[in-house]
């Protein structure tokens, strides 16, 4: 559809320089003394009116011939005919208009013109129209360009969600050759331990797999993935590591994308509770207040040291990616104090995708 | 055969008890202590310089290589990890064993046996310590910060913040945050533990980064001298200004 006809405001201006336009004509009009002002005003406005619609035919010719594949006698020959029908139309509509026109409203034409003055007049239409269309081949230039960019810029965020997807149903190669290597270490002297964490270890493995193929799941089965991540990380870290997840019922039936949680439990670990002497507590909230769904993590930070590389990056891959799903209406803040570290995301609470 | 004193550094608990338990068949290993990370580690090694380390590579606050690279220890060391690409290239360039978790029994008596005979080198064993030097000059990635090592103190310089390094006789002043560290190392060596993309040899002396280059000025004809963004002013020699013009 033509932008001017999309966009009422936008028409309304387009209609309102048109109205400018007839004033200006019929202002022609009476100067050159061959209509009354009432005359040449009942003429030319309601035949720019009609006109200006004609005008915005343009578009539409000039997209007829993309540019990839134009060749330019046939675009040429295309762009003249057309200018040289619509002058034959603008002047018979504008003999026609003021023949019939002012017989049945003022009993005689609306003004007395020269035949020169007519040839004059199909000139002008022919003009016009010849200018509307490379004006418009501009705009049809310049909308496939932005297309294009936008295209482009849509594929690379597909391209990269696809990663973002296949890396996270990856094994994490560092988690699962130290997970079992305390298995190792505990079937030396506490076998039921060993067994306990082997479970977890597949528990938590399937639960991953399982998420491959889903967009959106219940944050509870998130939840449920990432105590199996904790029980894990709790026999690697024994009594350093602490957590406690409070999750609201309503929150726990809340959509969201899988494997948002679990990622920033893992960083809570990996640059918070491993590099404090003494560990400390995960603090995980989620509730839903005013239509919002809200996820808090907080951990404990060392106080020395730039913090390890790759931190930025995994945070910055969450809010692209909440950003695609979600556009503007996700927000993801973090803040890093000299002992802690929060991050907080909230997300409309979805009903339709709740099913 | 006297007994070897041996130190476990892991920050897992599990991981530390495995080693021991493994070592309880060793009536000759004695067991002098354990660290939970690499900053503890260099303290250990220090204090009570035992005759074999079983160092873990991925630590909080300090990595196993930058514990090396502290202590100045060049021997009697057997690196455990369960996954470092980075670390793994380097031991095999460098021929160096490691025990990649998890490992067998079998598997860590052969490495304590080749650590034995390091230890107690017979006649014509090769020693460990110019493949240690080498691991610990060129670790596979580059730097992500500079370890700098004042008596009982280990100050972390974040790579970012480095603006230039200086050679200064034996040592290298390295200027960040408008400090300046002082660091016993050979300026040709860590030039190539620098990403190279990042910093650049612009002086027999000088090591800039990209980063806080501000301008390049020309105090007379033929020379050149680099303004960073602290105000501070390096020379440029004739190579490092060729260098500069193919990457600024």
């Amino acid at each position: 559809m033509h932008p001017l006809l999309a966009d009422v405001r936008k028409l309304l201006w387009y209609e309102l320089a048109w109205l400018v336009a007839a004033a200006g004509l019929a202002a022609l009009l009476r100067l050159d003394e061959q209509a009354t002002w009432t005359g040449a005003l009942a003429f030319a406005v309601p035949l720019c009116f009609v006109w200006s619609f004609d005008m915005l035919s343009g578009y539409y010719v000039s997209r007829s011939q993309p540019y990839s594949q134009r060749r330019w006698s046939v675009t040429l020959g295309l762009f003249f005919g057309a200018s040289l029908l619509s002058g034959l139309v603008w002047l018979g509509a504008g003999e026609t208009w003021n023949a019939l026109g002012g017989e049945i409203l003022t009993g005689k034409p609306f003004i007395t013109m020269s035949s020169a003055g007519w040839v004059i007049f199909f000139a002008a239409g022919f003009a016009l129209y010849l200018l509307s269309l490379l004006a418009h081949d501009v705009l049809v230039a310049f909308e496939t360009v932005q297309e294009a960019a936008r295209r482009e810029a849509e594929s690379r965020v597909l391209a990269r969600d696809a990663e973002l997807q296949m890396l996270r149903t990856q094994i994490n190669p560092h988690f699962l050759f130290n997970s079992l290597n305390s298995i190792s270490a505990l079937t030396g002297f506490d076998p039921a331990a060993a067994r306990e964490m082997t479970v977890d270890l597949a528990q938590f493995f399937r639960r991953t797999l399982a998420l491959a193929e889903r967009e959106r799941i219940p944050l509870g089965e998130e939840v449920v993935l990432s105590e199996h991540f904790l029980a894990i990380e709790k026999r690697r870290f024994g009594a350093k590591l602490n957590a406690a997840l409070r999750v609201s019922p309503e929150a726990a039936l809340c959509q969201l994308p899988p494997m948002t949680l679990q990622p920033l439990l893992e960083n809570a670990i990996k640059h918070g509770i491993r590099q404090v002497d003494g560990g400390g507590t995960i603090e995980v909230d989620a509730l839903v207040r005013d239509g919002w769904l809200h996820v808090c993590v907080v951990n404990p930070v060392g106080d020395d040291g730039p913090p390890a590389s790759g931190h930025g990056v995994g945070l910055k891959n969450i809010r692209e990616r909440l950003a695609v799903l979600y556009g503007t209406r996700a927000r993801i803040a973090w803040q890093r104090s000299a002992t802690q570290f929060s991050i907080e995301i909230n997300l409309p609470v979805d009903k339709e995708a709740s099913q | 055969m006297t007994a070897l004193r041996a130190l476990i550094v892991d920050d897992e608990d599990l991981a530390r008890h495995l080693i021991r338990e493994y070592l309880q068949g060793h009536a000759d290993v004695e067991i002098v202590g354990e660290c939970e990370n690499g900053l503890d580690a260099v303290k250990q090694i220090g204090a009570l310089a035992p005759d074999l380390v079983f160092l873990d590579i991925q630590m909080p606050r300090l990595t196993g290589l930058e514990v090396l690279e502290l202590t100045g220890r060049r021997s009697g060391v057997i690196f455990t990890t369960a996954y470092d690409e980075h670390a793994i290239k380097a031991f095999e360039l460098h021929a160096v064993d490691y025990l990649l978790k998890p490992f067998t029994k079998a598997r860590f008596d052969d490495a304590l046996a080749r650590a034995r005979t390091l230890h107690a080198p017979a006649a014509g064993a090769p020693a460990q310590a110019p493949a240690l030097d080498a691991l610990v000059a060129r670790r596979g990635a580059p730097l992500e910060r500079i370890l700098i090592r004042d008596r009982e103190q280990v100050h972390v310089v974040a790579i970012d913040a480095v603006e230039c390094i200086e050679a200064q006789g034996d040592y290298l002043a390295i200027h960040a945050d408008g400090k300046c560290h002082l660091k016993p190392q050979r300026i040709s060596e860590i030039e190539e533990q620098l990403d190279a993309t990042r910093f650049l040899r612009v002086h027999r002396s000088f090591i800039i980064s990209l980063a806080h280059l501000q301008a390049i000025e020309r105090p007379g004809p033929d020379r050149h001298a680099a303004r960073l963004r602290s105000g501070k002013r390096v020379p440029i020699s004739r190579s490092g200004y060729e260098k500069l013009r193919t990457v600024v």
